[in-house]
């Protein structure tokens, strides 16, 4: 299943560009494997996921959640308001 | 979401005293001013630019308000942050609290802000001069 996912300050920097398509194996994955299609898409991402969480649909969402075709997905870490 | 909860995304630096007086009953307002600084990471900059991801971002720092007020018991919360370009000196952050004491206030001040840096989606990206 091709994913977009979007990126937001420093990880979009790192990345080059504000949001990213990955592939990810099965038509069921979870947020866990999101992670992981991440880490093997763009390994300059890896370091800094160990402390980002996704959201889904705009939710912080569990790494068991699954990720549907639709959904909108974006990457939350080394966020630094105040 | 009740009204003593107020949350506000701004363009640009926050006006230098835009707040309305406490509501009655408060024995204690705390004002907390976050002001971009010279420097960030050790290098010099002329400001920072902030990023959210809305509405996402404004709804997480309403829920962060009302876990305040319902752990700390204070009455009203009042929050103001930056998007866009805000310059050395000037104010990015804002946030009012107001309890019946002070103890509460300041509590509530201090954890609100520990878990907005940790956990609500903005950025602060460094901007230098030429």
């Amino acid at each position: 299943m091709q994913i977009k996912v979007l990126l937001f300050g420093p990880q979009a920097q790192i990345a080059g560009q504000s949001s990213i398509e990955i592939e990810v194996v099965g038509e069921a994955p979870t947020v866990a494997d999101v992670l992981v299609a991440l880490s093997e898409g763009e390994p300059a991402l890896a370091p800094s996921l160990s402390v980002s969480r996704l959201a889904i649909n705009q939710q912080f969402a569990a790494p068991g959640d699954a990720v549907r075709a639709a959904d909108e997905v974006a990457l939350i870490g080394m966020v630094s308001g105040g | 979401m009740s009204n003593s909860i107020s949350v506000q995304l701004i363009q640009g630096p926050l006006d230098s005293d835009s707040r309305d007086h406490a509501a009655i009953g408060c024995g204690a307002q705390v004002v907390f001013d976050g002001i971009v600084r010279p420097q960030e990471e050790g290098a010099p900059i002329i400001g920072l630019k902030y990023e959210a991801y809305e509405p996402m971002t404004t709804r997480e720092l309403m829920q962060l308000a009302e876990r305040m007020i319902a752990k700390h018991g204070v009455s009203r919360i009042c929050v103001e942050h930056s998007v866009g370009l805000v310059p050395v000196g000037k104010v990015s952050f804002r946030l009012i609290v107001e309890s019946k004491h002070r103890k509460e206030g300041l509590q509530a001040t201090d954890e609100f802000i520990d878990e907005m840096k940790r956990v609500v989606p903005l950025w602060k990206m460094a901007v230098h001069g030429q």
